[in-house]
């Protein structure tokens, strides 16, 4: 009697092991305990439960450089790559702290806006991007 | 108590796979793939959130057609569905939270209770929600809008779990991979076969996203740092592998069986 079911037990167990042989091959790192990473920052104020959040920044504040020699151009090629790096780490930030994550990401937004507007204007990117650098200063505790 | 369904000759007319552990696999795996190919298109090819919603929309369409004129199962047609089905009912959760600002907390009882509806409208009409008797058009049609409507629904769950509870990848796997267990548990103690089946379904789309964060994710965020290109080349390997091998099953057994008729 033909079945119609997945019945190739050879290809699921393949399957199985392949996906298990690339979880044990990558955990070992995993199992080193990975705390929310300190700020740096004197704790004058509270930082976020977001954690180190300086790779951001630091191209935040690429763009915001960018942006103050009025190469707007410039500043949206270097924006990009902070989408990318927020992106890419929301699953991992978020959790920890969504109210916070999302203030960050509405500041990111405004700035992605601000720089990739049809006709960029440098006044608008710089009150964007300002008050960016100032949310990420904010999470740190450091404004 | 239940056991994997058997198998009849009336098979031949059903339109979608029978629900194996394969089965389960290769969804999950395409939650994670669905999703992870809709950001690297609206995000990394930069094409943007809009552009990326309509042409996965348009796509779905496409292979909805494709899988509906289908004359009986197929594994590929019915799996690209799957895979677009999962992508659009994301991107209809996403939409709703970042694009209209709808709480998740009021978005997925909403869901819940749609679902609800598309069941109630389907039991009224066929007298039957069995996933095993999908043998005509409409039962089909009911199938797919509630899987749109549990890859949407699950989307919701597991962003809101994320949120609300703070459930982070590592313990949203072991949470939600927990409560997948249950449903099986409960299904092979003799539970509803239909009912555990779709619950099952919800659970399986948070439990993939986390399954693929955890693998993604840097390994400062507790991931397991294989990053997304390694992550999804692994799935769609896997993927293409058990559906391939499934395709390749059946046209033999078709082809045998239409050379003994």
């Amino acid at each position: 009697m033909p079945s119609l079911n997945f019945r190739c037990f050879p290809a699921t167990a393949l399957a199985a092991l392949t996906l298990a042989a690339a979880l044990v091959g990558c955990s070992k790192p995993a199992d080193a305990p990975v705390a929310a990473a300190p700020s740096g920052a004197p704790a004058a104020r509270v930082a976020s439960a977001l954690g180190n959040l300086s790779v951001f920044r630091a191209i935040a504040a690429d763009v915001s450089a960018l942006v103050d020699k009025n190469d707007l151009a410039g500043a949206k090629t270097r924006i990009k790559d902070l989408e990318l790096a927020w992106d890419s780490a929301e699953a991992g930030l978020k959790p920890r702290a969504a109210d916070d994550w999302h203030v960050v990401d509405k500041a990111i937004d405004r700035a992605l806006k601000a720089v990739r507007a049809d006709a960029p204007t440098q006044t608008d990117c710089k009150a964007a991007l300002d008050d960016l650098l100032k949310t990420f200063d904010r999470m740190q505790g450091k404004a | 108590m239940n056991r994997l369904p058997a198998i009849s000759s009336d098979d031949w007319l059903v339109k979608v796979p029978q629900i194996t552990l394969a089965f389960w696999i290769v969804k999950i795996l395409c939650t994670t793939v669905g999703e992870t190919g809709a950001d690297y298109l609206a995000v990394d090819a930069g094409l943007g959130q809009g552009f990326t919603g309509a042409l996965m929309g348009a796509l779905l369409l496409l292979a909805l057609v494709v899988q509906l004129r289908s004359s009986r199962y197929t594994p590929w047609k019915y799996w690209l569905t799957v895979v677009l089905v999962s992508v659009v009912g994301t991107q209809i959760t996403d939409l709703m939270t970042d694009g209209l600002g709808i709480s998740l907390y009021a978005s997925t009882p909403a869901f819940a209770v749609l679902l609800a509806l598309i069941f109630a409208v389907w039991w009224r009409v066929e007298r039957t929600l069995s996933i095993h008797d999908i043998k005509t058009r409409r039962r089909e049609l009911f199938y797919w809008a509630a899987i749109l409507c549990t890859f949407a629904m699950g989307t919701a769950a597991g962003d809101l779990a994320t949120e609300a509870l703070h459930l982070g990848f590592t313990r949203g796997a072991i949470a939600f991979g927990g409560l997948i267990a249950l449903t099986w548990l409960a299904f092979r103690l003799g539970g509803h076969a239909v009912l555990t089946f779709w619950i099952a379904y919800i659970l399986t789309r948070p439990f993939g996203a986390a399954l693929g964060d955890l693998l993604t994710q840097a390994k400062t965020y507790g991931g397991l740092g294989m990053g997304v290109m390694w992550t999804s080349a692994l799935f769609l390997t896997v993927i293409v592998l058990l559906v391939g091998m499934e395709q390749y099953t059946l046209s033999n057994e078709r082809r045998l069986a239409a050379g003994t008729h």
